[in-house]
């Protein structure tokens, strides 16, 4: 099996907060891993470790196999250009429209003149491209609408399609279900899903809600104080691994 | 809830701070508010004046004025096209400057945004370079901004002529650096998730800028273009008192000639321009904000792809009224450009270089100029080096002549009307609430009279009309008519200053207010409170960081004009400049002037860090 990520001995840590201590991770191609663990484990460093944007303080870290710290500035940004990400917040521009905010998923394999074609003037097969793309998240009528007449859910979706149109090998997801409600927060699971088996894709997600993680996941990678606390199937998880990892001594509050 | 406090100061003090600031500039300037020639009534002269405002003229109040003269209303109408027309190019000329200034003050496009590991060293070395190019472009900025218009003009007029492009040029300059200051903060205000977003999927930080940063800055940018369209309608009739042939041409002379009616409608005038601008730039934000959206969906599931998207591409929602609106505007742009009195200098070329010539020797302190006027650049300064000993002595005595007193006014004239202005729009602030002053204070059932209801919304409209009104006119134009009613004391420079101000601190702290989350303030309503108590016990001191924030900036701004409005002939920077530059002693105007720069730059930097304390201050909290 090609490895896709792989921590060895990394630790991270920011002015005297040890966000990361010797973590030793590897995730493999296709695999669908949730990551939990409380607020402060350390999920989002471990995410943007994996995303080329922060660099461990020790240890080594290779994403799609390479390290990014020998990269120069432009092999690293097309590194970075191969990586789907989600940011919590989702980083959208609210007055431009959908089709403008999913075309600068591809925005830094462009020129800047090709940034500026795209923005006012976008080439018909990029259009239907994204017809597309949008047509598999469900939006495809919001196409040319602005963001900030969409609900919260098709914002999402947007922000989908633009990691999608990087024709990313791996999709990284920061908390995609934390600010939202069960019904939507679901559906954007089912989502992601669904896309990493249509394409093969590889799937990384944060989160803290298990009863979800358990279900869409076959991998839980559990996160404490900065140590893997737990990896394995979701049926290996007991309740004794689960009230450590949250530290919880009333078990009632988990189920 | 927490009531954010300020930052080293309690409220109180603060308050009792500026209280302080104007005690002691009302006492600087003195007590005479009234300084008229013995024997005048003052109150005649003003009750005449203002009794003309009912009555203001549709034909010349001259009765001597030649059969074939052109009519009074042709004559304002031309003079308000001219208005418009200089203001549209100076602020054509304004826009590009500011976007590339405000490009290059800001450092959001920087390569090496997402840094990865160690930075290399060529990295290092750029941005550093980067970051001297960026300190020359804000003290450019603050150099454009720190010279009034006005002076900009008369510079330009002496070394130019009366060509209009020297008027132009002469607003475009503190403009450009005022859009390029306002536009490189905007960059740096919009919210930076989407920009990091875009890095972490490997943009380049000026790809971000171009596809996230600089599209989300855009309608705020435009707007605020508006606003300076405005703004520049105010200058550039005041550029008539100069001489300009602007609409403040005309009302310096119908004033001067007693014809009051000819002014009052002449004022009326430009006010329904401006307020014209005003109520289309409004327009222009809340449609912007707002966004167009799609009426209906077209069928899409039967069509093949590419018709779909085509389809819906057709359908797409645009608003037509924004587009229309800009094409307008450019249209408008061009037909300024190319039509009307020619814009150049009316002069053969060795004329202008003489002129030029000329102007400049004068401009070259008295002691330094070199016997033998055509002396090229590099004497000059050759020169200039030789005698810095007697250059030194002629600023010193500059300085200690007028200079010193000149300065102490300018600031005492500027503190003492924005603290005025502060104090006046904090009262009416209450009564011109859009939240407040109506029937039902946010919402909350109020009296079932429906005369209350009548009653609070009138007294809100007008409140927010006096705003409107009160901004409309030109600081300069109210001082004009001040100093004539009044007498030439600093006082009527104040009360200019003071009323234009509070026009413009009661939209904004009005803004400030309405922004405000509205729990707390209703809470107050609902426990049985006043809306003046609600307004003192919640809404007040909950925006009391937002309001010192525009505090500041307006003060820097009124140091600003406070310059120039001692060209009325009151004991201040601008008496000084317009003293040298009717002797054409232009070395000694430049003096003066630079003098304005040193307190404006002092004045910048003091705001601007009183303001970023605040800013974090209401960021933490």
């Amino acid at each position: 099996m090609e490895t896709v990520f792989e921590l060895s001995q990394a630790r991270k840590s920011f002015g005297a907060v040890h966000a990361l201590s010797s973590i030793d991770l590897q995730i493999a191609k296709g695999e669908r891993v949730a990551l939990i663990g409380a607020s402060g484990s350390g999920k989002t460093t471990l995410l943007r470790l994996f995303g080329a944007q922060l660099a461990p303080d020790r240890g080594e870290v290779r994403v799609l196999g390479c390290n990014p710290l020998v990269l120069g500035e432009g092999k690293l940004r097309e590194l970075r250009s191969r990586l789907g990400y989600l940011p919590q917040d989702l980083g959208l521009v609210p007055n431009l429209r959908v089709l403008q905010n999913v075309v600068a998923g591809r925005c830094g394999r462009r020129s800047i003149l090709g940034n500026l074609r795209d923005l006012i003037l976008p080439a018909v097969a990029v259009r239907r491209r994204i017809f597309e793309l949008l047509e598999r998240v469900g939006i495809e009528e919001k196409m040319y609408d602005r963001v900030d007449t969409l609900s919260g859910g098709q914002q999402q979706r947007v922000a989908v399609a633009r990691a999608l149109f990087q024709e990313p090998a791996v999709i990284l997801a920061d908390e995609p279900v934390s600010a939202v409600d069960p019904a939507r927060a679901r559906d954007v699971l089912e989502l992601l899903t669904r896309l990493s088996e249509e394409e093969g894709l590889t799937l990384l997600v944060s989160m803290h809600q298990l009863d979800l993680a358990r279900e869409f996941f076959p991998r839980l990678v559990g996160l404490k104080h900065g140590k893997v606390h737990f990896d394995g199937k979701p049926s290996e998880l007991g309740s004794e691994g689960l009230s450590a990892l949250f530290q919880l001594g009333d078990k009632a509050v988990v189920s | 809830m927490k009531v954010p406090g300020t930052f080293w100061l309690g409220k109180r003090l603060a308050v009792v701070a500026l209280l302080g600031v104007l005690l002691v500039s009302g006492w600087v300037l003195g007590p005479r508010i009234i300084q008229l020639s013995e024997g005048a009534d003052p109150f005649a002269e003003v009750g005449r004046f203002f009794g003309a405002a009912l009555s203001p003229s549709l034909a010349d109040e001259n009765p001597s004025l030649p059969q074939d003269a052109r009519p009074f209303l042709l004559r304002l109408g031309e003079s308000l096209l001219r208005t418009f027309r200089y203001a549209l190019i100076a602020i054509s000329l304004a826009v590009p400057a500011g976007l590339v200034l405000g490009f290059l003050a800001s450092s959001a496009w920087w390569p090496g945004g997402m840094r990865y590991g160690k930075a290399p060293v060529g990295r290092t070395i750029m941005r550093g370079m980067l970051r001297l190019l960026r300190w020359g472009c804000r003290f450019l900025i603050t150099l454009g901004r720190s010279i009034h218009e006005l002076v900009w003009a008369l510079f330009f007029l002496s070394a130019l002529g009366d060509a209009p492009i020297a008027a132009c040029s002469a607003l475009a300059l503190p403009f450009a650096g005022t859009l390029g200051k306002v536009f490189s903060e905007l960059i740096d205000e919009q919210s930076q998730g989407s920009r990091s977003t875009l890095m972490a999927t490997g943009a380049s930080p000026l790809q971000a800028f171009v596809s996230a940063l600089l599209p989300s800055a855009l309608p705020e940018m435009l707007t605020y273009t508006v606003y300076r369209f405005e703004c520049a309608l105010r200058s550039s009739a005041v550029l008539g008192f100069i001489g300009v042939e602007t609409v403040g041409l005309g009302i310096r002379q119908s004033y001067e000639s007693l014809y009051y009616g000819e002014v009052w409608t002449q004022l009326y005038a430009l006010v329904i321009v401006v307020v014209g601008v005003d109520t289309l730039g409004a327009r222009l934000r809340d449609r912007l904000n707002r966004g167009a959206t799609r009426k209906a969906v077209p069928e899409l599931s039967k069509l093949e792809l590419g018709r779909s998207e085509a389809r819906l591409r057709r359908t797409a929602p645009r608003d037509w009224i924004v587009r229309g609106g800009l094409l307008a505007g450019m249209m408008l742009v061009l037909i300024s450009w190319t039509n009307g009195r020619e814009l150049g200098i009316n002069m053969a070329a060795e004329q202008r270089d003489a002129r030029i010539g000329r102007f400049l020797t004068k401009l070259t302190p008295a002691p330094a100029r070199p016997e033998n006027s055509t002396a090229s650049g590099g004497e000059r300064i050759e020169a200039l080096e030789g005698k810095g000993k007697a250059v030194k002595d002629w600023a010193v005595d500059l300085w200690s002549r007028n200079g010193a007193e000149a300065l102490l006014n300018t600031v005492a004239i500027a503190s003492s009307a924005i603290v005025l202005a502060a104090i006046g729009a904090a009262l009416l602030l209450p009564v011109g609430s859009r939240a407040l002053a109506r029937g039902e204070p946010f919402g909350v059932l109020g009296a079932a009279s429906r005369w209350v209801h009548w009653w609070w919304s009138g007294v809100g409209f007008l409140t927010r009309s006096l705003f409107i009104l009160a901004r409309a006119v030109p600081e300069y134009v109210y001082a004009f008519l001040l100093v004539g009613l009044l007498g030439p004391s600093a006082w009527p420079l104040v009360f200019a200053l003071a009323l234009h101000n509070l026009g413009i601190l009661g939209r904004l702290w009005g803004e400030v207010m309405e922004n405000q989350r509205p729990e707390v303030p209703r809470h107050w309503i609902q426990s049985g409170a006043g809306r003046v108590q609600s307004y003192c016990g919640s809404l007040a001191p909950l925006s009391f960081n937002r309001f010192l924030l525009f505090f500041f900036y307006r003060w820097e701004t009124c140091i600003r004009e406070a310059t120039i409005l001692g060209m009325l002939g009151i004991s201040s920077l601008g008496y000084y400049v317009s003293i040298a530059h009717n002797w054409l002693r232009y070395d000694e105007m430049l003096f003066y002037v630079l003098l304005g720069v040193a307190v404006v730059f002092a004045g910048d930097v003091l705001s601007d860090w009183m303001r970023r304390k605040l800013r974090g201050e209401i960021a933490s909290s």
